[in-house]
């Protein structure tokens, strides 16, 4: 960058826009960048009073521009951003810089909303070349409250134009955006992916924030944005609270904490910047003190490595057969229980690898990603040797993510650091290189070292790197294991690295591999181990973490330890043992206990087939529960419990057939999605869950699904059921639209349909063939199309 | 903020009368979610003017057609706007409790709904509060009578919904995050009578189970 003008010293931003354009005669509702273009002289006559009132870096009236919006109002974003900003650029002239301001799309991205991430980058692609092109200066993306949204806008602009970018976004009170995003996690993240300056703005006051920004201080390096309101507003009249010498004294205290770029936002103008101006003129920048840990999180979840942290290692198909079937099914769903079970058992960091004969890397790791982000809130540590699909996961993840990994073979860390560096991710490096694995500590040490200097080389600071001296199997090198707790320690001691290691390799070949695994575990975090990988649903293995985190002083007052302990955790829904003797499959199922129907179903198989199981035990136990619930004598949580509870045992006969290599259990294929426009689906996935737990494979597009990708669907996975569910009288439109378009099938299937506002009339005009009242209608259906 | 429990079990087709085992789980569902999140408001107390048909609220460039408007706000010069929202987090709640168990996922559903509601109970409260000496009409929503659903974008755009709430309006008039209520209540100098009763004037109608099985929750 030629000048890096936000790094000396202090610099001044503007103040509001929205209100300054009110004052000259813009009407409630109208869209203010439009009516900007309109007024070019009420433009200029704001920029121009910001500027004599201090400001150095102005915003153009581009704050909210969304290309799919302007292009449905008939307008250009060339036109419209580009215009914004060359109105600007004029009334800068040279004695203040322009801003390409970036706000929200106005759509919530998914898993929220329904705008894929790729698509929230190319508009903002499109406004960021538009920003650029008519002569801006810079790019700020400012009162962001989404992480992910701010990753693609970022990334937008970073990857296409030259601009240096500021960004900034909207906390509440409690520290955390509207999506919950923390402090910790917006620096983190977005300093990693390359922002230039970074900061808060909107939603409080300067007192309010103060706090936040001391915080966000000590969670970068680089330059801190304070741009708060004038105050709080008046729910009654609407007038904010705080006067321009309120304001500008309230701004001192983040001065303090380190901020040196200031500016307002809501209810601010240009007599508020003249005051923090004069306030501020003469005022030296604060020393800056940055936290320098080790680091990942996802929005909601800042993980600090200040001790021993747990990385889930379930989600991996090596040796798992079930979960190779998933894969090769494309059932996400098994893999995101997968992730929830490990996250309830304690774990800190999930480890994703998909590598598999037959898929598709590139294509599964970031749809892996994505759907686990939907509902897990742990960081992710992405697994893979293919340096393209870790691009294609680290691109579309949600925070600061780890790598999995590289070595000490030149070709391999070319390869990987820079995407690495790129997507400011944490990496594991593992003490091997084209020589093999080193028999001795310090030649493991030696590599270790290698890995860190190339890491920093490519501008990776240290602690985001982690060594992984590795773990070999003790019945074959029984002299390695001593040898790899040596180099842990080394690399701990003189390199003060996180460490890494796959903890139960050491006992492949050995009985009772589970004592084996938990004293390698103990040595090893004794040794220095701060990231072993284990299997979290082994309370063996959680236990002995529990026990390390007391005695080495990092579970302070032992209070996880107690908790873990004092009370164990009893399954609430197991029945008393004393009843069990007597339980049957079918009581199991009625009552929905889960643990109880596998393990009788386990029982049964011993006895008789996966089918006839499923056909005398399960269906008949279902229907039990399906007559019960329209008879009004028990109720949708129940009817699901039972269906869990099925599910279970569905779970027992899916491992039995893969074990044996044999085709699934499977009664027949539907299809369900939740029409276009419609993002509300837990009735759709009522229904799919009652469904799938009577044997019937149901094919989830989602919601908010087109009515062509349903009929493309029916036609590639040759469908003969269709299940539609909506909610509102707004989208039944959307789904009388994919019936006509199922009907003009060559192959057309049976369809039904359901929802809140669906009535049998509507079903009926719509042309569907079945009216769903609910999920146990549902199965009837089911029955008599597919049988 | 606590929600009420019976409101959230007749949202699961169960009632005063539900069986003691979901009660229980419904009870504890309630209570997490309560320590999890507490709804968050915003409203707006603007002037309304009287056409020949209509409503107008000109700070809010709105208009407000039809019968449900002309009766609710027949005796009323000002109007509040209101937006309630259990946020986002609720949503993320939500998906990973139905990842996990699917019938602790709509015991969380109804207890949701519940507590938005009673969000809208507590901006009511602090609305009278604030108004001393004028009375509030009871809420009513879009969708509700013959209240447009299209006013839902124009009430979320006056009262900044996206900035003060993060609660948004889709293409299709839905609000997201999922759990989430706008209203409109009339201010009056004289007392009003409670006038929304039955399905016809509930918020619920479009997505209630118990009307469509055919019954009445009798609120």
């Amino acid at each position: 960058m030629a000048s890096e003008f936000w790094k000396n010293g202090l610099l001044f931003l503007d103040g509001a826009m929205g209100t300054q354009l009110q004052k000259r005669g813009l009407p409630p509702g109208a869209d203010p960048i439009l009516w900007g273009l309109d007024h070019p002289d009420a433009l200029t006559d704001i920029h121009r009073g910001y500027i004599a009132a201090g400001s150095q870096v102005i915003y153009a009236n581009t704050f909210g521009a969304s290309p799919r919006k302007l292009q449905r109002a008939g307008r250009d974003v060339d036109q419209v951003v580009g215009g914004a900003v060359a109105i600007a650029r004029r009334a800068a002239g040279t004695s203040a810089k322009v801003a390409l301001d970036i706000g929200p799309l106005g759509e919530l991205l998914e898993p929220m909303g329904s705008l894929r991430f790729e698509d929230a980058y190319e508009q903002f692609k499109a406004v960021a070349l538009a920003g650029e092109k008519a002569g801006a200066d810079l790019a700020v993306i400012e009162t962001m409250t989404d992480l992910y949204e701010t990753k693609a806008a970022l990334l937008a602009v970073k990857e296409n134009t030259r601009l240096p970018v500021f960004v900034t976004m909207s906390f509440e009170g409690s520290g955390r955006t509207f999506t919950g995003c923390t402090v910790a996690s917006m620096a983190r993240t977005l300093e990693g992916l390359g922002a230039d300056a970074i900061g808060l703005n909107c939603s409080l006051g300067p007192d309010q924030l103060a706090p936040l920004l001391a915080e966000l201080c000590l969670n970068t390096r680089l330059p801190v944005i304070a741009k708060p309101n004038a105050g709080l507003p008046d729910p009654v009249d609407g007038h904010y609270d705080m006067g321009p010498e309120e304001f500008a004294a309230a701004l001192l205290p983040c001065l303090e904490a380190g901020v040196t770029i200031f500016g307002g936002c809501c209810g601010t103008s240009p007599e508020y910047i003249r005051t923090l101006t004069a306030a501020l003129s003469g005022r030296q920048p604060a020393k800056r003190r940055y936290l320098e840990q080790s680091f990942v999180c996802t929005p909601v979840t800042p993980l600090p490595l200040t001790g021993v942290r747990v990385i889930g290692e379930r989600i991996n198909p090596t040796g798992k057969k079930r979960f190779q079937q998933a894969l090769r099914e494309d059932d996400l769903d098994y893999i995101l229980e997968v992730a929830v079970a490990q996250e309830d058992a304690g774990a800190d960091i999930l480890d994703v690898n998909v590598g598999y004969p037959g898929v598709d890397e590139v294509r599964m790791l970031p749809r892996v990603v994505k759907k686990l982000q939907s509902a897990v809130s742990l960081p992710l540590q992405l697994d893979s040797s293919n340096p393209d699909a870790l691009e294609a996961g680290l691109r579309v993840y949600n925070g600061k993510p780890a790598v999995n990994s590289v070595n000490g073979e030149p070709e391999v860390m070319a390869r990987i650091l820079p995407i690495v560096k790129k997507y400011g991710a944490a990496v594991v490096g593992l003490t091997l290189d084209q020589g093999g694995i080193p028999q001795t500590a310090g030649q493991r040490l030696n590599i270790a070292r290698r890995i860190l200097a190339a890491a920093q080389r490519c501008g990776i600071p240290r602690e985001d790197v982690w060594i992984d001296c590795l773990t070999l199997t003790v019945s074959a090198q029984q002299e390695q294991a001593a040898e790899t707790l040596k180099a842990v320690r080394a690399v701990r001691e003189e390199l003060g690295l996180q460490t890494v290691l796959g903890v139960s390799n050491i006992s492949f070949g050995l009985p009772n591999r589970g004592l084996i695994n938990q004293n390698f575990l103990i040595q090893a975090m004794g040794a220095g181990l701060t990231l072993p990988i284990l299997n979290p649903n082994l309370g063996e293995m959680m236990d002995a973490v529990a026990a390390f985190k007391v005695l080495s002083g990092q579970d302070q007052q032992c209070r996880a330890y107690v908790e873990r302990f004092a009370a164990p955790p009893v399954d609430t829904k197991s029945a008393a043992p004393s009843a069990a003797a007597e339980l049957t499959l079918d009581d199991a199922i009625v009552r929905g206990l889960k643990a109880d129907a596998g393990r009788l179903a386990k029982r049964a198989l011993e006895g008789e087939s996966e089918m006839e199981l499923v056909e005398r035990q399960l269906i008949p136990a279902l229907d039990r529960v399906g007559v019960d619930y329209e008879k009004g004598r028990v109720f949708l949580p129940q009817l699901l419990s039972a269906a869990q509870a099925a599910q279970a045992v569905f779970e027992v006969i899916r491992a039995s057939i893969a074990e044996k290599g044999g085709a699934p259990v499977k009664k027949g294929t539907l299809l369900v999605a939740t029409v276009k426009g419609d993002i509300h689906d837990i009735g759709k996935n009522i229904v799919k869950t009652v469904l799938e737990n009577y044997g019937y494979e149901a094919v989830d597009l989602g919601r908010d699904v087109p009515p062509q990708a349903v009929a493309d669907a029916v036609v590639e996975k040759h469908i003969r059921l269709v299940g539609l569910s909506a909610l509102m009288t707004t989208t039944l439109p959307a789904m009388e639209e994919t019936i006509r378009l199922l009907r003009a099938l060559p192959e057309q299937p049976v369809t039904f349909v359901g929802g809140a506002v669906v009535t049998p009339e509507f079903a009926a005009q719509m042309g569907a063939d079945y009216y769903a009242k609910d999920a146990r209608a549902s199965v009837e259906i089911a029955r008599a199309v597919l049988g | 903020m606590k929600l009420d429990l019976d409101e959230a079990l007749r949202y699961l087709g169960a009632g005063a009368g539900a069986p003691e085992d979901l009660r229980t789980q419904a009870a504890q569902a309630a209570g997490e979610l309560e320590a999890a999140l507490t709804p968050k408001y915003t409203y707006r107390v603007l002037e309304l003017q009287r056409r020949e048909n209509s409503f107008s609220m000109p700070q809010a460039g709105l208009a407000l057609t039809g019968h449900t408007a002309g009766v609710m706000l027949a005796q009323c010069n000002r109007a509040v706007l209101l937006a309630c929202t259990l946020g986002a987090g609720f949503d993320a709640m939500l998906r990973r409790e139905q990842a996990r168990d699917m019938a602790r996922a709509v015991i969380l559903d109804a207890c949701g709904s519940a507590l938005v509601e009673a969000g809208c109970d507590a901006a009511e409260r602090e609305l009278a509060e604030r108004l001393p000496g004028l009375y509030l009409t009871d809420r009513f929503s879009p969708g509700y009578g013959d209240l447009p659903l299209e006013l839902q974008p124009l009430i979320c755009a006056a009262l900044d919904t996206r900035r003060r709430l993060g609660l948004h309006v889709t293409d299709s008039l839905l609000l997201n995050p999922a759990k989430s209520v706008t209203a409109i209540l009339g201010v009056s100098d004289r007392p009003q009578m409670a006038r929304v009763r039955g399905c016809a004037h509930c918020s619920m109608r479009e997505s209630c189970a118990i009307r469509k099985g055919g019954k009445r929750c009798g609120v």
